[in-house]
């Protein structure tokens, strides 16, 4: 079953007076339980594509249906809400809460998902497949970028999100910290059936992922 | 703690100079509410139980010759024996009032009455020592003498002169906590043979309305009005007080909208970025309007209980270092704590508003 469905999407950025092409027309079908890499140099639009999959853009043209609902015909308010149900994120820069502590940032994600107290199995087995038991008290700036990082995968797939959309993730991570976190990106895809999306640079994190996507120039080339 | 790692108090935490202006900010705010407020019923409450104490029940005056904060020595005390013949009147006795700046903060009032007539007409007694008699001699009631200054002691009365304290009376009534001599006071204002006003006390038999309408008829051209109405409330008397209440009330409400506008428009601009991350995890603009809203309702929560500690404390210190008194009431209390609060939330709304519309890729680019 698709989990997600993108056809034709094109973007253009309008800079001053200049029409500035960022997607040229892209589809993309991605299965429940894919964990998909998305390639490509600089400026081919792999960001772009990935904050248009999570409604943070409205393409040009093109149509996203996102576990059955057309991201593309809602309105913003009903986009945010699709959003909130059915997509996690994870940025390269972690985009904690530096006030909060690793539990806080779990909570409010729990809140803002508006499941309260969340699953308590799931948040236990999450925090366990991560390794952050002992570590959920600490703000964010107490913890290695390689915990911050898992701290954000958590936060991201602890509201069960129908597909995970993560920008790099392993960017800002060292070696031995990039392997650790794609270890679980690994696991959680295997363990929870996790759709995940991960824009990469990196030809090893790549070569976990189930299928590799290649853009260049606003294309897919390699799908 | 789940309550301290909520994003609201983290924030405040976080941030706590910020936090601690935008508190002083609404204090300030409320603090001025309640102690302008305070002092205008304190100050008018007193006035009104040392009236109860007057049994004079008319006050015969030239016209316009009294006001709360001014008073004029205008009379002629030549009108004394025409109104003590006049039918229902029991006793008379004229009464110089005058208002000084106290050299202190506000004014300061002084009565020059014949003490035995006075004291006779509204029966006063002197409790400690006895009644002027030369004209540096004053007596003064229980609250002024609990002001260190026992009989015996001096009084400096219109800036620099010094009056003798020779006796304490009560209870306390009238307009001022000090009497000297008419004499006194005539002397001083170089006014001889004039007054304030006439006391007039009516007959126990007489209607005080039908003797009133007597008096005017007999001697028309002069004020003749009831004592409890001259000693009315000081808001009602002193033209437009409760305008400039209702003012300071809008403009305190402002100042603590525009301390929260302020402090929120640069907390939001800060946290740019974690509001692209709230959006990002699908925060709805209702919920991020929320948050910031109720990190406002706290900061001016905790504004509005300072205000009130401060008022408190404030009008203790102040009624203990001069002779005002500040009464606090419910309304005003309930006032402040609702521009305290309606004006966080208001001068919140902008920042909030602004936050919630932010473009969430823009806002997870903010550096």
């Amino acid at each position: 079953m698709a989990i997600l469905k993108a056809e034709n999407l094109e973007k253009t950025y309008r800079v001053g007076k200049v029409d500035v092409p960022a997607l040229r027309g892209v589809s993309l079908n991605v299965e429940a339980g894919e964990f998909v890499a998305v390639m490509g140099p600089s400026g081919c639009g792999k960001s772009t594509m990935l904050h248009l999959l999570g409604g943070l853009l409205t393409p040009t043209k093109g149509r996203i249906v996102i576990d059955g609902e057309d991201l593309t015909a809602a309105t913003d308010a009903k986009r945010t809400d699709i959003r909130r149900r059915k997509i996690g994120f994870v940025f390269q820069r972690f985009n904690l809460f530096p006030t909060l502590t690793a539990d806080g940032n779990l909570r409010l994600a729990e809140r803002i998902h508006g499941n309260g107290a969340g699953d308590p199995q799931r948040r236990r087995e999450i925090l366990g497949l991560l390794r952050l038991e002992d570590k959920m008290h600490h703000k964010p700036l107490e913890l290695s970028g390689g915990e911050q990082q898992r701290v954000a995968l958590a936060r991201a797939v602890i509201t069960q999100p129908a597909l995970v959309l993560a920008d790099e993730p392993t960017g800002n991570l060292d070696s031995e910290n990039s392997a650790i976190v794609l270890n679980m990106f690994q696991e959680l895809n295997r363990r929870f059936n996790q759709t995940i999306i991960m824009i990469t640079h990196n030809p090893e994190a790549a070569a976990a992922c189930g299928r590799v996507i290649q853009m260049r120039d606003g294309h897919i080339v390699v799908t | 703690m789940k309550v301290f790692d909520s994003l609201v108090a983290s924030n405040i935490r976080q941030r706590p100079m910020r936090s601690a202006i935008s508190v002083v900010g609404v204090a300030l705010g409320v603090a001025l509410v309640m102690l302008f407020t305070g002092l205008t019923r304190g100050m008018s409450n007193d006035l009104q139980r040392r009236s109860t104490n007057v049994r004079g029940n008319i006050i015969f005056t030239r016209k316009g010759s009294i006001s709360i904060m001014s008073s004029a020595t205008n009379l002629s005390t030549k009108y004394l024996e025409r109104l003590q013949q006049i039918d229902g009147v029991e006793a008379a006795t004229p009464i110089i009032r005058y208002v000084y700046a106290s050299g202190g903060i506000g004014f300061d009032q002084v009565e020059g009455v014949e003490w035995d007539n006075f004291a006779r007409m509204n029966d006063v007694h002197i409790i400690q020592g006895r009644g002027p008699q030369a004209n540096d001699e004053v007596v003064i009631d229980e609250t002024k003498a609990a002001r260190k200054h026992p009989v015996g002691s001096t009084l400096k009365i219109f800036g620099e002169k010094l009056y003798k304290v020779v006796g304490i009376y009560s209870p306390e009534a009238g307009g001022a906590r000090a009497k000297l001599t008419l004499a006194s006071l005539q002397e001083t204002l170089e006014a001889p043979g004039k007054c304030t006003y006439i006391l007039i006390k009516t007959k126990e038999s007489a209607d005080p309305v039908s003797v009133a309408k007597r008096i005017d008829h007999e001697l028309p051209g002069n004020n003749v009005q009831f004592t409890r109405d001259v000693f009315a409330s000081v808001e009602s008397s002193i033209p437009s007080l409760g305008i400039f209440l209702r003012v300071l009330v809008a403009l305190a409400a402002i100042v603590s909208a525009l301390v929260v506008m302020l402090a929120m428009h640069t907390t939001i601009t800060e946290r740019t970025r974690e509001i692209g991350i709230l959006k990002a995890m699908g925060a709805s603009r209702a919920y991020i309007v929320g948050e910031i809203e109720r990190e406002a309702l706290l900061i001016s929560a905790m504004g509005l209980l300072a205000g009130f500690a401060v008022a408190l404390g404030a009008g203790f210190v102040i009624h203990k270092s001069t002779s005002l008194i500040f009464e606090y009431g419910w309304r005003w209390a309930l006032a402040a704590a609702a521009i305290g609060l309606i004006g966080g939330a208001l001068g919140a709304l902008y920042p909030a508003m602004r936050a919630a519309n932010l473009d969430p890729v823009n806002a997870l680019a903010y550096e």
